[in-house]
């Protein structure tokens, strides 16, 4: 069994790519389980045709405790019998969220849901690793291999930088490693060029360049994958190639996270970001527009 | 010397000055007045406010439970030179430390590696990495057990990475032990929290050897139990009458039980490494208090020992003795020896003695789900009924089969049995449906006093009575015990009640 | 009998004792190590205090949330204590700390209660503020005769971002009673101390001032920092009254919510733990132009000193009363002093505890000739050590947030008579054979202040010095 976990900026498509790429495997044959680990528990939603499935948390609070629940309870099966769970977690500006990650981990593997049988298990992780709770897919005995998703827009690489830097933390001391960089492509110029050279200083690569294509949210309209919806577009075989490489993939490494003097300068270079222009800094607009002296004075 | 006759905090206050002194503070207090005060006791009693009480959803009154790191450093502490260490907040560690200190009388040695503010905010590696090196260079343990307090789950700190960072700093020798678990206190209770430290040392110190050829020993788990120290020290003599041999696992007895002698020992006794590593190979374990084992360490034992693993006979009172001896001499082929027949007999004729006191009365009673469960049994087996069987940290699953069991039985149908309840909750049930006694710890005793309910002391914690841990309640030896506790408490009360014709000089 | 150390002997046992630690860590301690200097004003830089335990070395600090609910809200009799967060800390806690109180439990006293949120893991998901609002609604229902509520926070409440505030406003409105949310979680500051000033601040935010005594005289005074263990507050109060003075308060030792709240008329606060209350002292100064002073009712030398000193701020008729009730107390004072002190005479002590005490009960040991040799703090700040070393005297070893290890080793070295310290030293401290007093809880008896408490103290300290257990400790075949 491999254990896979896909972290990237929030907004970036990780469920979309996840759940695209998890059916790839599954019409591969593949035995797969997806644990969502975002609050929203929009994780599992294209493989289930629903909404939202009921989460782990969810129903710990309506039975009680998590003890009360049953593994039959929170898991569900999908298209290509992918096993489907949720974690969930509270509304924004309450609670811990990073607690419900732990909690649901736990809870799976007390109850047994980690069968032998199973190829590989995804979990989909809220935006970056913000606290010790959104790490737990990385902790010992989970995770082993990290893809993170990106773009060519600046927030995406700084994000998965910092997720660097949090991989960094457990590669240490445990197995953890990163399998590579996914581009899910946002049209923005040299974004190949740009993820290739990203991937370089991090010490990764990019496994994939999934390139925009309305099929993805046509399929998303009916709650499918594209694989399920069109298994013949071209954009299918994208995730299927994707899903090949990271089935095959040996590049395990531990990343080599760049400061942000080196990210900015990478930026510059491929002109996302202009040259900081030290003459302006704490100006007011008074003063810029030459204002200021007359009215000082 | 002039005898000084001096009058201290249970007799001073008696004093008329100071009832006076009692009035005049009395003008600024803006209390309820006397009868006010007495209807609304009357009415925290009535059948009305029971209602109420027993719908409670947020709010807890008075729980009979305690969180899981107290648990885990009491497993922690029956390993041979074991320092647990608590990874958290400092507070929590006094507070534990302190509460075994009251019941046991005992000293009770335990670290914690004070995160602060800070700590909650960056994580608590660097507290772990210091703290070790500090516990290891000043105490010279063999072992750290390492368990968490609430803040360090929340934050949710890695013990598993932390530790090995910690190793490659240098705070401990390379392969100094340090068996850890997470022991979150906001799941399952204290004895939850010995479940998972008890796994946490199983599975850390046999870590990388293997299961070799069945040995003739059986293990023996204790399990969270105030009376380990006469419990062990009984259970222990069992066995050896029955010429069995056994290792127990997390022997806090020794610990528990120092002399004063111009010494103090920071670590006496407990289970070493290699009886640790050689218990893998035993023919079974038998987890006294199956509710200190059920979930994590069974499924170790069960799994990865692939052992047979007795978790549900607590060898407490005459029929809980019996099987417990029977499974023991099943397992091991060893027969239940004369000398044990005759401590039966002596226990049976104990009973016989006390029966009229206890046959027909009704009792309450709360605690930990397998104590309260087996001293049920063993009431029964006195004559007695329950009437009110409370468990804060019993499970629905326990308190619905508890029911079912307890429904069968001729002196048990009359008992309802409240999983999950609190102690307020239990003084509205004796309130509106009394008992004649009530078996529990020392937290009983204020509504034992309101509703003149005699409180036979039998739990933990038990702050105000001296000694009690000391005597054994398992075996045919702690059949007597608890029976005389039981039925002298009795006798107590009826000397206490008695008028001028019933106070009989032969009960 | 054990004879004090001197300054070099003391200083040499700082350094032995330390050499076991981490370079760092022993670098650490040393700065709250000291030994005495009589001639000094202040302990200035020379000894570091209120600053971070080190990690793993056994300290015997406890948290913000101890100093709170344990310490000063705890107390308050007539409001329900809530311990918001996971059952641990309000279970341990419970009824342990012997702040006696009248009333009757669960009717209108709730001190003697664990009354909890029990947080679940679904609370720490989703956030508590939501079981919050239901509980105190429950409250209400279950206590009609509750006069408040407090929120204690634990940890995990602060962890999660939980807005206590917001949810007290609302339900004070919506119940009519004061509710009053403490951020005392455990991780706070560095001991207890923190969750005192927590609680004070909370105090003078929500409950001084709020209501207006019925009554005024010139006489009014309220006592600050006495949480009445064993009765001591009642023991001083019954002094004052004699002296003609009027309490109307009790902070917060068998407190009502009603006391404090009225607080804000009195004429003169009187401060027994200066560490707990100085705050709401300085604020109600400050404020309502309440003056206040220290005082100490341990011993009847210091009694006499306090009584005469508190009856300095009022007029001839309080001093001549003054007079008259150290008069009326002089000869059995001398009567319990001539029955002890032969037993007692030049005994030596070794303190280590919270708030006032190693300072304050210096005087009461002295009037029964015995000499305190070495003395900690368990959460005392700078200003509390600058009290002490005027009280105690030169070479006295100072050691402020003790590990185990090193009150272990300081005793060894200094072997004294009677070790006074708290429940998590006494069973160390008496297998190595040495008297002990539990001095948080007056180990189950009490009260020691006042005339009446110094009885009990001089009866109590020589059945610990004198107990025949403890001359025993060595069997007779191994004397030789």
């Amino acid at each position: 069994m491999r254990q896979c976990a896909i972290y990237g900026k929030g907004g970036i498509g990780k469920s979309t790519t996840t759940q695209n790429l998890v059916a790839a495997m599954a019409e591969a044959k593949q035995r797969v389980m997806i644990v969502g680990c975002d609050p929203k528990a929009d994780s599992t939603r294209l493989i289930l045709h629903a909404k939202s499935q009921n989460t782990v948390m969810e129903l710990a609070a309506k039975h009680g405790s998590v003890e009360d629940l049953e593994l039959e309870d929170v898991m569900q099966t999908g298209f290509g019998d992918v096993k489907c769970v949720e974690a969930g977690g509270p509304e924004p500006g309450v609670g811990c969220a990073g607690r419900g990650v732990i909690t649901a981990i736990n809870f799976l593997e007390e109850e047994g849901a980690y069968t032998p049988d199973l190829d590989f298990v995804f979990y989909d992780v809220l935006g970056d690793v913000v606290c010790g709770g959104f790490a737990m897919p990385i902790r010992e005995n989970k995770a082993e291999e990290i893809y993170i998703v990106v773009s060519g827009e600046m927030m995406a690489m700084y994000a998965a930088n910092n997720i660097c830097k949090g991989i960094m933390k457990y590669a240490a001391t445990g197995k953890v490693r990163l399998g590579g960089l996914i581009c899910n492509s946002r049209n923005t110029d040299r974004e190949i060029d740009l993820i290739e050279a990203l991937a370089r200083k991090l010490g990764t690569q990019m496994i994939h360049f999934v390139p925009r294509d309305n099929t993805v949210q046509r399929a998303e309209l009916r709650r499918m994958t594209v694989v399920e919806y069109d298994p013949k577009a071209k954009q299918a075989d994208e995730y299927r190639a994707l899903a090949k490489k990271i089935t095959e993939n040996k590049n395990l490494v531990i990343p080599t996270p760049i400061t942000m003097d080196e990210l900015e300068e990478l930026l510059m270079e491929f002109g996302i970001m202009e040259e900081e222009n030290t003459a302006i800094v704490g100006k007011t607009a008074a003063e810029e527009s030459g204002l200021g002296q007359a009215a000082s004075a | 010397m002039k005898e000084l006759n001096i009058a201290d905090h249970n007799t001073l206050f008696k004093r008329e000055e100071y009832q006076t002194s009692r009035q005049k503070k009395k003008a600024f207090e803006n209390c309820a007045s006397a009868e006010e005060v007495q209807k609304t006791a009357e009415y925290t009693r009535s059948a009305e406010y029971k209602e109420k009480n027993m719908k409670r959803e947020a709010l807890t009154i008075n729980p009979s439970k305690a969180c899981q790191p107290l648990g885990a450093i009491l497993a922690a502490v029956g390993f041979d030179g074991c320092l647990p260490y608590v990874h958290g907040s400092q507070g929590c560690t006094a507070y534990f430390r302190s509460h075994f200190n009251r019941h046991f009388k005992e000293p009770f040695a335990a670290v914690s590696d004070s995160m602060t503010e800070d700590s909650a905010v960056f994580g608590g590696q660097k507290n772990m990495i210091a703290g070790l090196k500090n516990a290891h260079d000043i105490y010279k343990p063999k072992m750290i057990a390492v368990s968490t307090t609430c803040m360090a789950e929340v934050i949710g700190d890695d013990l598993n990475a932390f530790i090995k960072n910690s190793r490659k700093e240098g705070s401990v020798p390379e392969r100094f032990p340090i068996p850890f678990a997470h022991t979150p206190s906001f799941v399952g209770s204290h004895v939850t929290g010995y479940d998972n430290m008890m796994r946490g040392m199983l599975f850390h110190l046999t870590h990388g050897t293997f299961k070799v050829a069945e040995t003739e020993k059986i293990n023996i788990i204790p399990g969270f139990d105030g009376y380990t120290v006469g419990n062990i020290a009984e259970i222990k003599r069992i066995l050896d009458l029955m010429d069995v041999k056994y290792i127990v696992l997390g022997d806090n007895s020794d610990i528990l039980n120092t002399p004063m002698d111009g010494e103090f020992r920071l670590y006496s006794g407990g289970t070493t490494i290699e009886q640790t590593k050689e218990a893998m190979s035993s023919k079974a374990t038998f987890s006294l208090l199956g509710d200190s084992t059920y979930k994590a360490t069974a499924e170790l034992l069960k799994n990865d020992w692939m052992q047979t693993y007795v978790g549900d006979v607590v060898p407490l009172g005459v029929s809980g003795t019996d099987k417990f001896l029977m499974k023991v001499s099943e397992i091991t082929g060893k027969p239940i020896p004369k000398e044990l027949e005759k401590e039966r007999g002596q226990a049976l004729d104990a009973i016989a003695d006390s029966n009229y006191y206890l046959h027909g009365k009704k009792f309450a009673i709360y605690g930990d789900p397998s104590y309260v469960e087996a001293i049920t049994d063993f009431l029964m087996e006195c004559g007695a009924e329950p009437k009110h069987v409370v468990s804060t940290n019993g499970t629905k699953r326990w308190g619905k089969e508890l029911t079912k069991k307890l429904a069968g039985l001729e002196f048990g149908k009359k008992a309802t049995v409240h999983h999950g309840a609190d102690l307020w909750q239990l003084r509205s049930l004796m309130a509106t449906e009394p008992v004649d006694f009530l078996i529990g710890n020392t937290h009983g005793k204020i509504m034992a006093k309101e509703l003149n309910v005699p409180l036979v002391r039998i739990g933990f914690p038990i702050f105000d009575r001296h000694h009690l841990h000391r005597y054994p309640v398992f075996g045919y030896k702690g059949v007597v015990n608890l029976l005389q506790w039981t039925v002298n408490t009795l006798l107590e009360d009826l000397d206490r009640n008695a008028g001028e014709h019933n106070f009989d000089y032969v009960r | 009998m054990s004879t004090r150390m001197t300054k070099e002997a003391a200083e040499t046992a700082i350094k032995e004792v330390l050499s076991v630690y981490p370079a760092v860590s022993r670098e650490d301690r040393e700065k709250h190590l000291y030994v005495n200097d009589s001639s000094v004003e202040s302990v200035g830089s020379c000894l570091s205090a209120n600053r971070k335990s080190l990690p793993g070395v056994m300290t015997i600090r406890g948290c913000a949330y101890a100093g709170s609910k344990g310490v000063v809200w705890g107390p308050v009799k007539d409001m329900v204590h809530i311990s918001h967060g996971p059952v641990g800390c309000g279970q341990y806690s419970w009824g342990t700390r012997r702040n006696y109180a009248t009333g009757q439990t669960g009717v209108d006293n709730f001190i003697v209660m664990q009354i909890t949120s029990d947080f679940s893991e679904k609370d720490i998901v989703f956030g508590g503020d939501k079981k919050l609002e239901g509980l105190l609604r429950e409250i209400k229902e279950m206590f009609p005769l509750a006069k408040g509520i407090s929120i204690q926070s634990e940890c995990p409440v602060g962890l999660i971002g939980d807005d206590i505030e917001a949810v007290a406003k609302r339900m004070t409105a919506e119940l009519g009673l004061p509710i009053v949310p403490v951020r005392c979680e455990g991780f706070r500051g560095v001991s207890q101390s923190l969750g005192h000033h927590i609680a004070n601040d909370t105090v003078r935010d929500h409950v001084l001032g709020k209501t207006e005594p019925d009554t005024t005289t010139p006489y009014d005074v309220a006592i600050l920092g006495d949480y009445n263990i064993g009765g001591d507050a009642w023991a001083s109060r019954i002094i004052l009254e004699e002296m003609g003075l009027r309490v109307v308060a009790q902070w917060s030792g068998d407190a009502t919510i009603k006391e404090m709240q009225s607080s804000h008329k009195a004429k003169l606060n009187l401060l027994h733990c200066y560490r707990s209350m100085n705050y709401i002292a300085r604020h109600m100064e400050e404020k309502f132009g309440i003056p206040w002073m220290e005082y100490n009712f341990f011993g009847p030398s210091k009694i006499e000193d306090s009584v005469r000193a508190v009856a300095a701020k009022f007029d001839k008729k309080i001093q001549d009363n003054a007079e008259k009730v150290i008069a009326k107390h002089k000869e059995r004072m001398a009567e319990v002093v001539a029955a002890f002190k032969p037993r007692l005479e030049g005994k030596k002590v070794m303190l280590y505890v919270g708030g006032l005490r190693p300072r304050h009960v210096i005087g009461a040991f002295e009037d029964l000739g015995m000499e305190v040799v070495g003395l900690g703090y368990e959460f005392g700040h700078n200003d509390d050590y600058d009290r002490t070393i005027k009280e105690a005297g030169d070479a006295t070893l100072i050691y402020d947030d003790v590990t185990a290890y090193e009150l272990e080793e300081f005793t060894k070295r200094i072997k004294p008579d009677l070790v006074g310290s708290g429940v998590k030293e006494k069973y160390v401290l008496q297998k190595m054979g040495f008297p002990f007093r539990q001095m948080h809880s007056w180990d189950y008896s009490g009260p020691y202040h006042g005339y009446d408490g110094f009885e009990v103290f001089a009866r109590d300290m020589d059945m610990a010095v004198n107990a025949p257990v403890f001359k025993t400790t060595t069997p007779p075949w191994k004397t030789a």
